[in-house]
């Protein structure tokens, strides 16, 4: 699944978005950096079919995302909060999104239970999501989106609420279950070691309204301390940018 | 602090059994400076108590209220839950039926009853009617409060998974809305029972406010004061027993 955006932006009261262009090859790991506010969740909607660009478009192998609700592109989203159903266990959770499927309803409970196992989630399938912890809930999260056998997987900060020890342990797993399953990954975060450890392709947002100031392949043939430091130091110049058009906005 | 000795004493309840024990002494000493049809004593009441049951006339006249307030009240509770549907379903239904609630909370029992009289005469009908009305609102706002908040997050989530109209209103609507519809029944159902029996002072030949406005006339004072125990009594079990069981089901998952 090649992924192309073309000169997308994104008005809502303000310019959000602003002409933003990038491409992925399959299988490829794609990381949103940028300042708080920069548009990189507002980016991921539109990937995601959740809200139609004021411009431009998406494609996926050449074919454009439609927003009417009618694409048959298969869309798996894991959100900042985990957004599961907390009246139904962790299985019922995952297998409630295979419904849309049409598969039956003992495919969907095997289909759900193989997920969960994949994701660490062995024997906790039939608990309720408040019985178990931040970390388990967006591991089910990520069971919940890859059942769906997702062409593209989008992920907005997923571990944003999860402590130091979890968000590492989460970020190996993210890691491990990319490698196992090849799919194509957009991922929003704002940690810069997180994105240079595990992305393939980096995007550096600029500030509101943002563009891509820079498009790093990320194929391990830079030094990791370097391409942190610049990107922190690019990081640093946007949010001063940002802050300074605030202020002058306001 | 929670001392296996101490836990017993918060289930005995000892202070509202000192408050009790103060009641009776002071109603008994009432009862006696003032006589029994002003206020029959402690255990004339008491008598009386184990005389309806005995004679089986607390079954027949809690049983024709709560005839009555299940086929009231059951109306309500389906109306109600129209309501909601409704108002999630189409914006405008929304605004006129809170605008509706609104103005049914604003209207005395006292309307229906005599409007019930008018349009029902001396029927069961009109205890049915007045009860149906009164729950109504309180229900209904309950359900339309919780249709309101059902988290938008959860309904983007069914809409990224693409799950269908249907499937979003049984997988994420119902299950944050029945919390709420629950909340209103506790309340309607209490309300139902204070409200039936005023109906039933009218036009009805059973029922416990019949049967209490009955005890008025024949100066049987201690009959009053039985039936309120009664009613006091059906409304405490339906609430342990029905009601909280239902709270703990539906919320098993907190």
């Amino acid at each position: 699944m090649k992924l192309e955006v073309r000169d997308v932006s994104k008005r809502y009261a303000i310019p959000v978005l602003d002409g933003v262009s990038l491409q992925a090859a399959k299988g490829e790991f794609v990381c949103l950096l940028g300042p708080n506010g920069c548009g990189k969740t507002t980016l991921l909607r539109i990937l995601g079919g959740l809200e139609a660009p004021s411009a431009g478009e998406v494609r996926f192998d050449d074919r454009p995302v439609s927003y009417d609700g009618a694409s048959d592109l298969h869309v798996g989203v894991v959100f900042q909060e985990d957004r599961l159903l907390p009246w139904l266990t962790l299985a019922d959770n995952v297998a409630l999104v295979l419904r849309a499927q049409g598969r039956d309803r003992a495919a969907r409970r095997a289909t759900a239970r193989r997920y969960l196992r994949f994701v660490g989630l062995e024997g906790f399938e039939d608990y309720y999501p408040n019985r178990v912890s931040g970390g388990m809930r967006q591991r089910a999260a990520i069971a919940r989106a890859l059942a769906i056998d997702p062409d593209l997987l989008l992920m907005d900060e997923p571990f944003g609420s999860l402590d130091a020890q979890n968000r590492r342990i989460m970020q190996s797993e993210v890691k491990r279950i990319w490698a196992e399953t090849g799919k194509t990954i957009v991922f929003v975060t704002h940690a810069i070691e997180e994105a240079v450890s595990i992305g393939t392709t980096l995007v550096m947002m600029s500030a509101r309204p943002s563009r891509v100031r820079e498009l790093i392949r990320n194929d391990g043939g830079r030094d990791r301390h370097a391409l942190v430091d610049h990107l922190n130091q690019s990081i640093m110049e946007e949010v001063l940018r940002q802050q300074s058009r605030t202020v002058r906005g306001s | 602090m929670t001392s296996p000795a101490s836990r017993w004493r918060d289930r005995l309840r000892l202070p509202s059994l000192v408050v009790l024990l103060v009641v009776l002494v002071v109603w008994e000493a009432v009862a006696r400076r003032y006589g029994a049809y002003v206020m029959p004593s402690p255990g004339a009441v008491l008598r009386g108590l184990v005389e309806v049951v005995a004679t089986g006339d607390v079954w027949k006249h809690a049983g024709a209220s709560l005839y009555r307030i299940a086929i009231g009240f059951g109306a309500a509770l389906v109306l109600a839950v129209l309501m909601g549907l409704a108002s999630f379903l189409w914006r405008p239904a929304r605004i006129a039926v809170a605008d509706v609630v609104t103005v049914l909370n604003s209207t005395s029992v006292f309307v229906w009853i005599v409007v019930s009289l008018i349009w029902f005469g001396l029927t069961n009908m009109a205890p049915i009617f007045t009860t149906f009305m009164i729950t109504l609102p309180v229900v209904a706002s309950n359900v339309v409060e919780g249709v309101a908040s059902v988290d938008r997050r959860l309904l983007e989530m069914g809409q990224v998974y693409r799950l269908s109209g249907w499937e979003k209103f049984r997988s994420i609507v119902i299950p944050s809305t029945i919390p709420h519809l629950v909340a209103g029944m506790k309340v309607g159902f209490g309300l139902a029972l204070k409200v039936s029996v005023v109906a039933e002072i009218f036009g009805v030949t059973s029922g416990i406010g019949y049967i209490m406005n009955y005890s008025r006339e024949i100066l049987a004072t201690q009959m009053v004061f039985v039936w309120a125990l009664v009613m006091v009594a059906i409304m405490l079990v339906i609430d342990k027993l029905l009601f909280e069981s239902l709270s703990r089901r539906v919320e098993r998952w907190r």
